[in-house]
């Protein structure tokens, strides 16, 4: 791993190593070692993962590391890292952390400690605020945290100790460790990343999917619902200007004289007003001031309205129409003539409204917000987007649900701040084969790009690929063969007779959720759920977030006791997403069929398009990719570590093929033996049986030695270093 | 006769056993049969000596009632009153059903204990047919330390036997038959309805509520089969069904579990995600709608399905983890039907900074005691089981080598002599000899022992095998040998009962040999 400091100089990397082989470590140690040797070079840390308990894992993996260098130096070092969150997961004031969803808690934070509110509370002291921020304003902003490793337990800890809110706590830390949503999306990278040195090394771990999140975070839909939300907070928005105007007129020439002024706002609003802010806001709408048409706030109630009205207008339409922004900003300038320039003032118009009439409850002014932010996309992007507006879902032509997709077709235009501004930004994953692709979609050019396999004591891994029943009939979850029953028996059976021999739990994923219920359907009145349940208890993800976790955490029971239970779950669902299968809670993992993504969208096709005329990607070579990164993905749920072991089972014959085997991570592929390539389910089920047999061995450190493992002796000898340098110069 | 003086608690006349017909009397202790027309009883047993009682089907012709004994043997009563067969055997039934219980506790407590652990442990009852038995030890010794070691420890640890769990697949265990006439015929067991009351209570307290009062036993079953909440996928029609409240209540423990939600963070997929994008920001915005109303039958269907499958195999897993909840218990019960107040109880999720650590087991300081790893010498036998035993050399691979390289020689240098060749016999012969199951490609053919030979004579293999090794065990136990009476064991009985074991052994494998040739 001699590419990192390379890295580190200058310049962006894109690592593919197994989880579990200490990828996180390594790099930790390796940057906050660069980072103790040159200070003034890398200032700042920046971790970002995917889920909560990763980036929690990230934090404890930390503060292992900084143990043992205090215990090394004998003397305590003075880093300071933290894990950020949302407000949900930090906040703890009794009333606001008791509900359940991000939004609420937001919603309800505001009320109680924006400026006006505490302004009020001022002069009248019953009416109720937040008093950990109330304590934190008082006290805690002049005081710095103390050196150490936070995680978001500690934060709540020591927020509850001093009673200072620890959401506001963000400070100057030498490492942070966040969702990646919090540097991506634009709407929160703004609040939170924005004072992020340039001196800082960015971590993207987890980052297969980070071009979707790009794309996730830069699109909008509108449905009617939205539109009528919408309509209702813009007469909300013109009441209240009417009763203020008759109260307090002077408020509203004290907005148009900041207006005026520009967009510059005070820091101190800014850090408690928490709105939604404005989606990637270019540099010259913050020097510039807000266009005399939407200044004043009648004026820009009437804009929105007559904004809305448009897009209403546009929604009624009996066809599918596709356009692109320049078209749409015409035929809005041809109808309604509206310009360009208001359009893209309009977010950061509409916040400073509710900021002048004192809404509390901006929650419910997400419709409103989602328009205007939507109003400044399309106005500021000529490339990279586009309009598709659907009057009916494909699949019930008969019932009117007109949506309008304005869809970000290149993940590079989120992304690219990032680049710009951090002097090395590095992306890793247990699985980011073909690792040249992603440089491609996300525009960068990387100084490395390295695949790493692990060096294993034992091969713990068993990748098969079952091509063909026992009744030789080629299995397969193409279009044309998905209904047929012999496919659906036969893959039953894999399940079956896996349900046997394997011990503990065993994870299987479907392409998609239509697939798997038709399937699972066909099984129960063929009894062969019935057979399978003999041997397993059966879960089964269903679309609902709340019911599949209970139904993880039954899985998870019925495989701590002994019983067993089988997982049947969607490649590109939550579980296979965020969920990892430990050890016995996934002995074997079965991939039914290709996770192709679902072609016939018109979204998806305008982003084939896009790719290849743009980064000259072709559609089928992107869907491949795309797939095979989700398979990959599944699979590796179940290898956590090298003491782990699965088997990693490829139902479908269309794995065989080189194009697609040859996408898959390099350490998965190099345990795929030509003799596995096209089995029959009883071929893989004796591979299967030897393969677990040898692996219950007991597996001691001895075995490990020299191999996986090396003690210091080994690490100093001459022969070892050369061996490792070897095997570095072939990745 | 004394046992005149005894109460009598029952007389069922026309009674066979045996063919011969008589009357069963079923008295304060014992339950006695006398043929007819004798004053004497052919068939006497104590209650304190009866295990259990089993009954004939109801459609059998034969009306029967059989009574197992602790030692294994049986005796059957056929109820021969024609027309109140069915109402004697009944009342038989009834009355045993009472007594036996009571009985069961006089029994000694010592032969108890032995007599369960026999039970529960298939492996020491065979060890004890073939050790004790069969005279290989007495008893006393068999029992000898198996018992020290239980009186040894912690009583109360054997007497909470660990619960069985339930099958999943119980109500798949219930195969439904044709009749012949168009009708189905569903076998129910005593296990199978109690695995059904187990998992799913709601069951159970319908079955309370309505079998003696509305409906009979065999009424409540066949509307249980009917239902369309055995049916699960039939999408719901009437609202007559008796069942149909159960779907419901089922429903709302499904619900209420989902609501508590989780306690394992790293499972919580609603907590998972850092900061979900707000309504209307992404691409895949327009989802399909989950609700009914526009779901095809087929999807609901489908959907019912797979909620009917978690929702069983977690009533099942609640079901296993219950413990110390006799059946009888209703009050607890039916309480708690959702089949979570309880097992929030038992499953404790580990702490989560335990879960978030993850630890390499090689790179910690060892701590604990050294044990002696099982060194294989061969692991691939250990994996495979032996391999028949063939009359074959070991060539080393040098061995092999040299002959290729002989062989390609050979080839290279090959001339056909056309006018010495075999006869197409000889030829033939050869050919088969060498393909696949011929006489020279035996060594070609793995098959595996446990294939070739008869699973009788593994099993008779396996116990002799076992009862070797208890032998062992007690010969081993004996050192070191410093008191006078491992010696005296040792050097008296114990080699007496290696020669036995032996002999015995002996025997079997001629007996094999001869029916063999």
């Amino acid at each position: 791993r001699d590419e990192l400091p390379r890295l580190l100089d200058d310049g962006h990397g894109v690592l593919e190593m197994p989880s579990g082989t200490g990828k996180t470590i390594s790099l930790l140690s390796l940057i906050v070692a660069y980072q103790r040797a040159f200070p003034l070079e890398v200032t700042k840390l920046i971790y970002c993962s995917r889920t909560v308990p990763e980036i929690e894992k990230v934090v404890e993996e930390l503060r292992k590391l900084m143990e043992f260098y205090s215990k090394q130096t004998r003397e305590s070092n003075n880093f300071l890292a933290l894990a950020l969150s949302s407000r949900r997961n930090l906040c703890i004031h009794p009333e606001v952390s008791s509900l359940r969803f991000g939004k609420e808690v937001d919603g309800k934070c505001h009320s109680l400690t924006a400026s006006y509110i505490r302004a009020q509370h001022h002069s009248n002291p019953s009416f109720p605020v937040c008093q950990f921020y109330e304590e934190f304003d008082a006290v805690g902003r002049q005081v710095p945290l103390p050196a150490g490793i936070y995680n978001l337990d500690d934060l709540k800890d020591f927020g509850r100790r001093k009673g200072w809110c620890p959401y506001y706590l963000i400070l100057h830390a030498n490492i942070v460790v966040y969702s990646y949503h919090y540097l991506l999306d634009p709407k929160i990278a703004d609040l939170v990343s924005k004072e992020l040195a340039k001196k800082s090394v960015v971590v993207f771990d987890e980052a297969h999917n980070i071009d979707n999140v790009c794309i996730d975070s830069m699109s909008v839909n509108i449905t009617r619902r939205t539109l009528d939300h919408c309509q209702n907070n813009v007469d909300t928005l013109h009441n209240t200007i009417h009763k203020i105007k008759e109260t307090d007129a002077a408020k509203l020439k004290e907005e148009y004289r900041r207006l005026v002024e520009g967009l510059k706002e005070a820091n101190v609003a800014r850090e408690t007003d928490v709105y939604l802010s404005n989606p990637v806001l270019p540099d010259e709408i913050l020097q510039e001031a807000v266009p005399g048409t939407i200044r004043t706030a009648e004026h820009f109630v009437g804009f929105l309205r007559r904004f809305l009205e448009y897009l209403k207008s546009r929604l009624r339409v009996q066809h599918v129409i596709q356009e692109s922004a320049p078209q749409f900003l015409k035929d809005i300038y041809d109808k309604v003539c509206i310009d360009r320039k208001p359009l893209r003032f309009c977010a950061e118009r509409l916040q400073s409204l509710l900021r002048t009439l004192e809404i509390t409850d901006i929650a419910d002014f997400s419709a409103a917000t989602l328009i205007s932010n939507f109003a400044t996309l399309v106005s500021t992007y000529s490339q990279g987007f586009t309009i598709i507006i659907e009057p009916f879902e494909d699949r019930t032509p008969t019932i009117a649900n007109p949506v309008l997709h304005f869809s970000c077709m290149d993940p590079s235009i989120a992304i690219k701040p990032v680049f710009q501004r951090f002097q090395s930004v590095i992306i890793t994953s247990g699985t980011l084969s073909p690792l040249d692709i992603y440089p491609r979609i996300l525009d960068f050019h990387p100084v490395t790009m390295a695949s790493f396999t692990m060096t294993l004591a034992r091969t713990c891994l068993c990748p098969l690929i079952v091509g063909r029943g026992n009744d030789q009939v080629a299995l397969s979850s193409k279009f044309e063969t998905r209904e047929d029953f012999a496919v659906i028996r036969n893959y039953g059976n894999l399940l079956m007779e896996m349900s046997a021999i394997v011990p503990d739990g065993i994870v299987a994923f479907f392409t998609s959720y239509v697939y798997m219920e038709n399937i699972v359907a066909s099984w129960y009145e063929q009894g062969i759920l019935e057979n399978i349940q003999r041997n397993k208890l059966i879960f089964i993800e269903t679309q609902d977030a709340a019911e599949t976790s209970m139904a993880l955490e039954k899985y998870q029971e019925a495989c701590e006791n002994g019983r067993g239970a089988i997982l049947l779950s969607v490649a590109r669902g939550k579980v296979s997403e965020g969920i990892d299968f430990v050890h016995h809670f996934g002995r074997a993992v079965i991939m039914f069929g290709v996770p192709y993504v679902y072609t016939q969208s018109r979204i998806l096709k305008a982003r084939l398009e896009y790719l290849r005329d743009q980064f000259q990607i072709r559609e089928n070579d992107f869907l491949t990719f795309d797939a095979m990164r989700h398979a990959a993905q599944c699979v590796g749920r179940a290898i956590r570590g090298k003491t782990d072991y699965g088997l990693m089972i490829f139902a479908d014959k269309r794995y065989a093929r080189a194009d697609k085997r040859g996408k898959l991570p390099r350490w998965i592929q190099e345990h795929i033996t030509d003799g596995s390539l096209n089995l029959t389910v009883d071929e893989a089920v004796q591979l299967s049986k030897h393969f677990l047999r040898q692996m219950a061995q007991p597996f001691r450190q001895e075995d490990q030695l020299g191999l996986s493992l090396l003690t210091l002796e080994q690490l100093e000898s001459e022969e070892m270093l050369q061996k490792i340098a070897q095997v570095a110069h072939q990745t | 006769m004394a046992s005149l003086s005894e109460e009598v608690l029952l007389v069922v006349k026309k009674v066979r056993q045996r063919k011969q017909d008589g009357t069963l009397y079923l008295m304060a202790e014992r339950i006695a049969w006398g043929p007819e027309g004798k004053d004497r009883f052919t068939v006497s047993h104590l209650y304190a000596d009866i295990r259990c009682q089993k009954i004939s089907p109801d459609g059998k012709a034969k009306v029967q009632l059989q009574l197992v004994l602790h030692s294994g043997e049986s005796t059957t009563f056929h109820f021969a009153n024609e027309s109140t067969a069915l109402k004697d055997r009944e009342a038989a039934k009834e009355l045993l059903q009472q007594l036996l219980p009571k009985f069961k506790k006089k029994a000694n407590k010592e032969l108890e204990e032995k007599n369960r652990m026999l039970q529960e442990d298939p492996v020491l009852f065979q060890l004890y047919k073939d050790l004790v038995v069969s005279q290989v030890i007495s008893a006393e010794e068999f029992w000898a330390n198996r018992l020290g070691g239980v009186t040894n420890t912690d009583p109360a640890q054997y007497k909470y036997k660990q619960e069985v769990g339930i099958s999943g697949a119980f109500l798949a265990d219930i195969r439904p038959q044709t009749d012949g006439c168009n009708g189905l015929r569903y076998n129910l067991t005593a296990d199978i309805i109690e695995s059904i009351f187990r998992t799913y209570p709601a069951v159970k307290q319908k079955y309370n509520e309505n079998v003696p009062h509305n409906l009979t036993e065999k009424e409540f079953w066949t509307r249980f089969f009917q239902s369309h909440y055995f049916h699960r996928d039939r999408i719901n029609t009437g609202t007559q069904d008796i069942f149909s409240e159960c779907a419901k209540q089922d429903e709302k423990g499904l619900k209420s579990m989902v609501v508590q939600g989780v306690k394992n963070p790293l499972v919580d997929l609603l907590s998972l995600e850092d900061k979900t994008l707000d309504e209307g920001y992404g691409v895949c915005g327009a989802q399909p709608s989950t609700s009914n109303s526009n779901r095809t039958v087929k999807e609901s269907s489908n959907y019912a399905i797979i909620k009917r499958f978690n929702h069983h195999s977690a009533m099942v897993l609640a079901a296993g983890s219950r413990k110390g909840e006799t059946p009888t218990d209703q009050a607890s019960e039916t309480s708690s039907t959702d089949g979570n107040s309880r097992d929030s109880d038992f499953f404790q999720p580990p702490v989560k900074k335990v879960k978030l650590q993850e630890e390499y087991e090689d790179l910690q300081q060892e701590n604990r005691p050294k044990t002696v790893p099982l060194n294989l010498k061969k692991s691939d036998r250990y994996a495979h089981g032996p391999v028949p035993l063939q009359s074959q050399q070991y060539t080393t691979s040098q061995d092999i080598i040299n002959s290729v390289n002989y062989i390609q020689h050979e080839m290279a240098n090959y001339k056909p002599n056309l006018t010495q060749v075999l006869s197409s016999t000889v030829a033939t012969s050869a050919i088969s000899a060498l393909s696949p199951g011929g006489v020279l490609m035996q060594a070609g053919a793995q098959q595996a022992i446990n294939q070739m030979v008869p699973s009788e004579v593994q099993g008779e293999l396996k116990h002799l095998y076992v009862a070797a090794g208890e032998l062992l065990r007690h010969f081993w136990s004996c050192f070191p040998v410093n008191t006078p009476f491992l010696e005296e064991k040792l050097t008296g009985h114990l080699e007496e009962m290696l020669q036995t074991a032996y002999n015995k052994f002996h025997i079997w494998q001629t007996r094999r040999m001869m029916r063999k040739t």
